[in-house]
């Protein structure tokens, strides 16, 4: 195909003003390419990848990539070779057809049979992506508001205070029992802190409006949708490091800005956080239950009507 | 139905038969010419320079949006003091919730007030009755009816800017609580006004479906069987059923917002015990028929264009027409799969994306149905064939990006991702529009009379081409790597932030784009009064529009054609001219393929 377009070339058989546009069209790719590539490590390829759900992901996007990369070869190159040949030439009339149904036939079945394959082999991971999370998964309550984030640890018990959706107002922002001695003791933060290589459980909630969960080198979005836990969400991470946590609903004034901070650390580091967290939160319930230290009230207030700019 | 309505309808019907004495419209024309006319090619017209405004409008809102993009927080040159307060701080740069009306506007002002208005309201009234062989349209009234509910719909929708909190912000998408909740939205009027011009630009199109409906099944010309008929007609056709169908459950969505935004309902507020999904389903098993609505007539208008300059029939015109049959089927099946991760089952998700998979096949069999009607055509570049030629090319990206989307755990990563923004603009701008350029210049000849400049028509063409596939080519790495779409600051996220140059170029290609319309309009504009006169059949078509010559009186034909063949004789081998108009009659010894 190289070949006939470079012959057509050289017998002049394609307009000048089609070349000239091609290059054109070729330069400025080329340029604008090398143009970002020179300021940035990352800009063509996928962020790093630190969830082993992720990198199941990332082999799909590779297979679909591939496929529809060689499709695309395929039809625009057929396409532009069409264009080129079939151009008006004076005596040359054009072939009278009014189809073929054979053709038919084939480009029906074939783009069938490859897009049921595609769906059957999507589905499949996307329901092993979602089979329940192990026993032995860390579950973190968060919880998404206008325009925020907070999560919810486990306190002292090992166990997150039970809550109900319908109690979540904004002098509750959980929905906890105040009654259950398991609500005092729970951790809650504005980092999101997740130990790696173990299982991690998120409860979805949101506050007031639809948020989401999206975290792009976890290759995870979910919603948070109001009234409801989202609890079939979890992940494993295989890296340590900072990243953010992102709202990707567009959700009021504030969303752009919708972030949180995610710290991925070894095992031990996590758990000498949370014991500590732990212990401070034991400690307070020491006092008298009726008087929550001000820290812990000060992290429990309904949150400030959000960032403004 | 007015009595006036039944004496149109009556009227038209009598014309059809042959009785061409009635004379409204007639005479030297005043300005109710302008304001009440029920000719179908005038309302084509009234639609064509209403969306042509609010195309330049929602354009320009887009430009605000990429130099925010470009240059989060720098103030607008020139313009930036221009605009409302609503939208800028008095630097003149954008302001997040400012970004967020301009999100809003942008995309429901491109899909309500000009896609749909070009292709529906212009190419539907204009070319209906003209390729059928009828006089005009059933209900000439209720066409008229139907511009005039758009033109209220327009004015509704942009007096939101005015009242009090100002337009919404909450996406085309509106989505539940955040629109139905005035303490979460802030803007409780401007969202209710949004809603309202929704609902009438609802009413809009059901009057004009009905009417393009009625008029094919009942107005066609003597031999114009449901299989003659030319690909633009069954596209409209098949797009105003799916209208009936589809734009109901919008209307009744959006009067639920209404009432729960100032009555106190609580349909899709949780803590009254509504359902945030329930306006996802209603909104999205409306708005998945819509992106069909908004691409069939584009394919059908292309599939003509292809035929004529490459001077050969359709390649399987029986397949493109079930192909586009089977799309209106499935398109009512697929909603779901913009809610993979929304919170809905996980299984119906699953099941979403094999549906979804399977409505890539018709626009495949399309694709390859286009390949095969340029293969071993004469192929004849003008302005027109251009841009139809590219819709193919632009069409074939963003159905092969839409497979991504269509893949469950791919959409967990791509979801919400300027992936998505790319994807539906390869469609809506690569394809809608690009078809829409193309038709407009393909029959500005029959509506004007007057050809168009050809020059700045190529100019129009080239930067377009360009500067489209450099605004949006990039957005599926800015996507892939991350960056959200309706935010009005990536640099506020740290891995968004090496992102930046793509997003600049973005910004640039967005603005050469801007450009490119200019000339476009410059070329309508000036063309339309000025442009040399054009003959009756300027592209050697073989359709009945290209029988009447400019200008056209009301009442179309003279005298009722009669059809003898398929939409698209071309190049039928020995004949004298290479095209075979629908009302003429094959030589006896000539054979013509079936199709």
């Amino acid at each position: 195909m190289i070949m006939t377009f470079l012959r057509a070339i050289l017998n002049k058989r394609i307009p000048s003003r089609l070349l000239t546009g091609l290059i054109f069209l070729s330069s400025l790719l080329i340029a604008g390419g090398s143009f970002a590539e020179e300021r940035n490590g990352n800009v063509y390829g996928l962020p790093p990848c630190v969830t082993t759900t992720g990198m199941q992901i990332d082999a799909v996007i590779k297979i679909i990539f591939w496929l529809t990369l060689v499709v695309f070869i395929l039809t625009q190159g057929t396409y532009i070779y069409y264009l080129i040949a079939y151009r008006r030439r004076p005596g040359v009339p054009a072939h009278y057809s009014h189809g073929n149904n054979t053709l038919e036939i084939i480009w029906t079945t074939a783009p069938t049979l490859v897009f049921l394959a595609l769906a059957i082999y999507g589905d499949r991971l996307w329901e092993d992506i979602h089979r329940p999370a192990p026993e032995s998964a860390l579950t973190i309550d968060v919880s998404s508001y206008q325009f925020g984030w907070q999560f919810r640890y486990p306190g002292i018990s090992g166990q997150l205070a039970p809550m109900d959706v319908r109690k979540i107002n904004p002098q509750n922002p959980f929905g906890t029992d105040p009654s259950n001695p398991k609500t005092a003791q729970d951790v809650i933060t504005t980092d999101l802190v997740i130990p790696v290589g173990r299982p991690v459980h998120v409860l979805l909630h949101a506050r007031d409006v639809i948020h989401s969960f999206y975290v792009p080198e976890f290759r995870l979005y979910q919603d948070c949708v109001p009234g409801r836990t989202i609890g079939w969400v979890w992940f494993q991470a295989t890296q340590t490091g900072d990243f953010q946590l992102a709202c990707n609903q567009l959700c009021g004034t504030g969303h752009y800005n919708m972030k949180a901070p995610i710290k991925i650390v070894s095992e031990g580091e996590f758990q000498k956080w949370l014991t500590t967290r732990q212990q401070k939160n034991a400690g307070t319930l020491s006092a008298p239950t009726s008087a929550p230290s001000p820290a812990k009230a000060a992290t429990l207030t309904a949150p400030t009507p959000g960032n403004t700019l | 139905m007015s009595a006036t309505l039944t004496h149109d309808g009556v009227a038209a019907v009598e014309v059809h038969g042959g009785d061409h004495h009635n004379d409204h419209g007639h005479g030297k024309p005043g300005i109710m010419h302008y304001l009440w006319n029920t000719d179908h090619k005038m309302i084509a017209l009234q639609f064509l320079w209403s969306a042509t405004f609010f195309l330049l409008f929602g354009g320009a809102m887009a430009l605000a949006m990429r130099w925010q993009l470009a240059f989060p927080g720098h103030p607008i040159p020139v313009i930036g003091h221009l605009l409302p307060h609503g939208v800028v701080n008095d630097e003149g740069a954008i302001i997040p919730s400012g970004y967020n009306v301009l999100v809003t506007m942008h995309g429901t002002i491109l899909v309500f007030f000009v896609a749909m208005p070009l292709l529906i309201g212009v190419f539907g009234n204009f070319l209906i009755p003209l390729k059928i062989g009828a006089g005009d349209m059933a209900f000439p009234a209720l066409n008229e009816l139907s511009y005039w509910l758009f033109a209220l719909s327009g004015v509704i929708m942009l007096s939101s800017f005015w009242v009090p909190g100002g337009a919404p912000g909450t996406g085309w998408t509106a989505y539940a609580p955040l629109s139905s909740v005035a303490a979460y939205n802030q803007t409780p009027m401007g969202q209710t006004l949004w809603c309202a011009a929704l609902f009438v630009n609802g009413l809009s199109s059901i009057t004009g479906a009905v009417n393009y409906i009625t008029t094919v099944i009942t107005m066609r010309a003597p031999g114009m069987t449901m299989f003659r008929l030319p690909l633009p007609v069954w596209a409209i056709f098949l797009t105003a059923i799916l209208l009936i169908l589809a734009i109901p459950v919008l209307s009744a969505a959006a009067a639920l917002i209404i009432f729960d935004l100032n009555f106190g309902t609580t349909f899709y507020r949780p803590s009254g015990y509504g359902q945030p999904l329930l306006w996802q389903h209603l909104f999205w098993f409306f708005g998945h028929p819509e992106v069909y609505i908004l691409i069939l007539p584009a394919m059908g208008l292309t599939s003509e264009i292809l035929a004529v300059f490459s001077r050969k029939p359709v390649f399987g015109y029986k397949a493109m027409v079930w192909a586009m049959i089977a799309i209106g089927f499935l398109g009512f099946v697929v909603w779901g799969h913009h809610m993979y991760v929304s919170g809905m089952n996980l299984t119906l998700s699953a099941a979403f994306s094999v549906s979804t998979m399977v409505i890539a096949v018709p626009s495949a069999i399309k694709t390859f149905n286009w390949m095969g009607t340029i293969w071993r055509g004469s192929i004849h570049y003008t302005v027109p064939m251009a841009f139809s030629v590219a819709f193919v090319s632009m069409f074939v990206i963003g159905g092969l990006s839409g497979i991504f989307m269509a893949s469950t755990p791919v959409d967990l990563f791509v979801h919400h991702t300027y992936f998505i923004v790319a994807h539906f603009h390869y469609v809506l701008f690569g394809g809608s529009m690009f078809a829409i350029f193309a038709a407009i210049y393909f029959w500005f000849p029959k509506m004007s009379g007057r050809m168009f400049n050809n020059t700045l028509g190529w100019i129009h063409f080239w930067m377009t081409f360009v500067f489209f596939n450099l605004t949006f080519f990039p957005m599926h790495n800015l996507g892939l790597g991350g960056m959200m779409r309706r935010i009005a600051d990536p640099t506020v996220y740290d891995c968004l932030k090496q992102l930046q140059p793509l997003n600049v170029v973005c910004t640039i290609g967005a603005m050469g784009l801007g450009l490119a319309t200019l000339p476009f309009v410059w070329n309508i504009v000036w063309s339309m009064r000025n442009g040399p006169k054009a003959p009756a059949n300027p592209w050697n078509s073989t359709t009945l529009e290209w029988t009447v010559s400019h200008p056209i009186p009301h009442g179309n034909f003279a005298v009722t054609p009669t059809v003898y063949h398929g939409p698209y004789e071309y190049s039928v081998p020995g004949l004298v001219k290479d095209y075979l108009p629908q009302n003429e009659k094959a030589p006896a010894h000539i054979t013509l393929e079936a199709h």
